[in-house]
């Protein structure tokens, strides 16, 4: 697949001599759904500003669908979607003159923006509602108008900032839903910001970490865990006094384990794969008439990606619960 | 983009009532405060009631007045992060800055339309006749008159409106601009009753040839002599302030 869009040694120095973008590069393929996870004031929303035209960059190399960013604005213009961070529909106008209007922005024939625009009100749900005014929408009727605009010309790529930022857990979901059958069925490539763990872990193949302007590591969500470290184990034993080493032993001889150590419940095992290892283990230790009181398992989440990269918590309210094994549990 | 300005005035016409309020209440109760100047001899052109003098000047009033919204809505704009949605699509730069003008000017002329037709309404029942003497081709130049005018100021309130992003400080400012411009022309009163350094200054006042040219058209007829020079000032002024508006925006824009 071909790089639709390729940055190299991005910098931005706003006016004030503030470094937001500090020598980034990356690429994101076609097709591909793309995120830049960040805390507030990481770079993220400069980036998205720098690549949708709207900011020049201080220095560095950028193209967009094989278009330079410096010589050639207006042809990326066209083949790109663009949702701010800002929900920035006409509250004068209702949904559909919204709709409409975005359609005449990129001189859209108008018999071609009236079919368009149905399509996109019942897409996002909308219909019912078209005729009111957006000024009397709620939050998350309004994102979703807003994401209906964004995508009204059938865009190559669609940029979203903070999609989903100050909405509620349902509207969350059915943006969500939206954006990921935008991305499988109309094979739209999708660049998201986003400061929600869950968000990035749910819906980007790939993913950045960006913070103090810099990309602090790039891959897939699974990658970037495994990178963090292994599955964990925790093993609880009846007398674990007795059988602590002889247990240790018969686990250490598994394959896919990296580390075995002494823990409060008795043994913990870092492994590959830990959840096609349990069953392994309960059998093995159990045919020794070794007894078990507890197993639990957890996997690293992207939580601990970012705090091992970045030093800090991306925002703890938001941290998401990594996913649980067959018995439960987390550390 | 013209559309949508007038969508969005029709759907708010509690904002034309605002701005068309004062320009009335003027009309109304200011003209009735010296309608008695008429009956004073040479003060008044002959056979002119105050209301057909003054009205000259509360036009005059009305497009400063909504010359200065042109400023609030392009920070509305900005803040709302709409310019921006603008400026990630296709069109073309100057649409979005002519679209707002455009829009502005056609504003201009309905609440010139609306005022004109209120005056007469009140010249008929006040039994003092109001009419334009250059009769319909005589009102669109008013209308021409006026819609330039407008122009000409919506320059300073978006210049002003781009530059500080704030929608006090260009009604603050604009509110220092209007009224000294108003008082020191002879937009309410006689240049001939007016003290001379008033006289003095309304010379430099581009206020006072708008007015005269407005006045013309409504009263002593077409006098090209007042009517050109008054248009070459507006177009000076137009010139100076739109400059200073697309300065603005191509900052804003890159």
């Amino acid at each position: 697949m071909a790089d639709i869009i390729t940055v190299k040694d991005l910098v931005l120095v706003y006016s004030d001599g503030t470094k937001a973008v500090d020598n980034i590069s990356f690429n994101v393929q076609e097709g591909e759904f793309f995120g830049f996870l960040g805390p507030n004031g990481a770079g993220k929303s400069t980036t998205i500003k720098i690549l949708t035209t709207l900011l020049r960059k201080t220095s560095g190399k950028a193209t967009v669908a094989g278009f330079d960013l410096d010589n050639d604005a207006s042809s990326i213009r066209k083949i790109m979607g663009v949702q701010s961070q800002e929900t920035t529909v006409d509250g004068d106008l209702t949904g559909r003159e919204n709709l409409e209007l975005q359609g005449h922005f990129y001189q859209m024939p108008t018999n071609e923006i009236k079919k368009r625009v149905n399509e996109l009100l019942k897409l996002v749900g909308l219909e019912s509602a078209a005729e009111r005014r957006a000024r009397n929408y709620s939050g998350g009727m309004k994102k979703r108008l807003d994401l209906a605009t964004a995508i009204i010309h059938k865009p190559k790529l669609l940029f979203l900032d903070e999609p989903t930022t100050g909405l509620d857990p349902q509207s969350r979901a059915a943006i969500w839903a939206y954006l990921e059958q935008l991305n499988k069925m109309e094979g739209i490539t999708i660049f998201l910001t986003t400061q929600y763990l869950e968000e990035a872990n749910k819906l980007c193949k790939r993913l950045a970490i960006i913070d103090s302007g810099k990309i602090a590591v790039s891959g897939s969500p699974d990658e970037l865990k495994k990178q963090v470290g292994a599955d964990s184990i925790r093993i609880g034993l009846e007398n674990c006094e007795r059988d602590r080493s002889k247990a240790k032993e018969i686990i250490k001889s598994m394959t896919g384990v990296t580390d075995i150590k002494d823990a409060e419940e008795c043994i913990l095992v870092y492994a590959q794969n830990a959840a096609s290892l349990i069953a392994d283990i309960v059998r093995a230790l159990d045919s020794t008439d070794i007894r078990l009181t507890s197993v639990t398992f957890s996997q690293p989440s992207l939580d601990d990606v970012f705090i091992k990269y970045t030093g800090k918590r991306i925002r703890v309210e938001e941290s998401v619960k990594a996913p649980s094994g067959m018995f439960g549990g987390r550390r | 983009m013209f559309i949508r300005s007038l969508k969005k005035l029709i759907r708010n016409p509690i904002l034309l009532f605002f701005s068309l309020f004062q320009p009335i209440l003027f009309l109304a109760l200011f003209t009735q405060l010296l309608s008695r100047l008429g009956s004073f001899p040479g003060i008044l052109p002959d056979h002119v009631a105050y209301l057909e003098f003054a009205a000259a000047g509360i036009l005059l009033q009305n497009a400063f007045g909504s010359a200065l919204q042109s400023g609030n809505s392009i920070v509305a704009d900005i803040d709302s992060g709409f310019l921006s949605k603008m400026l990630v699509t296709p069109m073309s730069r100057s649409a979005i800055l002519l679209g707002r003008l455009s829009s502005d000017a056609f504003r201009v002329v309905i609440q010139t339309a609306i005022i004109l037709g209120l005056a007469y309404a009140l010249g008929a029942a006040e039994n003092t006749p109001f009419y334009v003497t250059t009769g319909v081709v005589g009102i669109l130049g008013i209308f021409f008159t006026l819609a330039f005018f407008g122009l000409a100021w919506s320059g300073i309130s978006l210049a002003l409106g781009m530059k500080t992003r704030s929608a006090e400080t260009v009604f603050a400012i604009g509110g220092v601009i209007t009224f000294p411009l108003l008082f020191l022309s002879p937009s309410l009163l006689p240049i001939n009753f007016l003290p001379s350094w008033v006289q003095t200054v309304s010379m430099f006042n581009p206020v006072s040839y708008a007015v005269n040219a407005s006045r013309a058209f409504m009263i002593t007829g077409y006098d090209w002599g007042t009517i050109l020079p008054a248009w070459g000032v507006i177009a000076l002024v137009a010139v100076i302030t739109l400059s200073a508006t697309l300065y603005q925006f191509r900052k804003v824009v890159s």
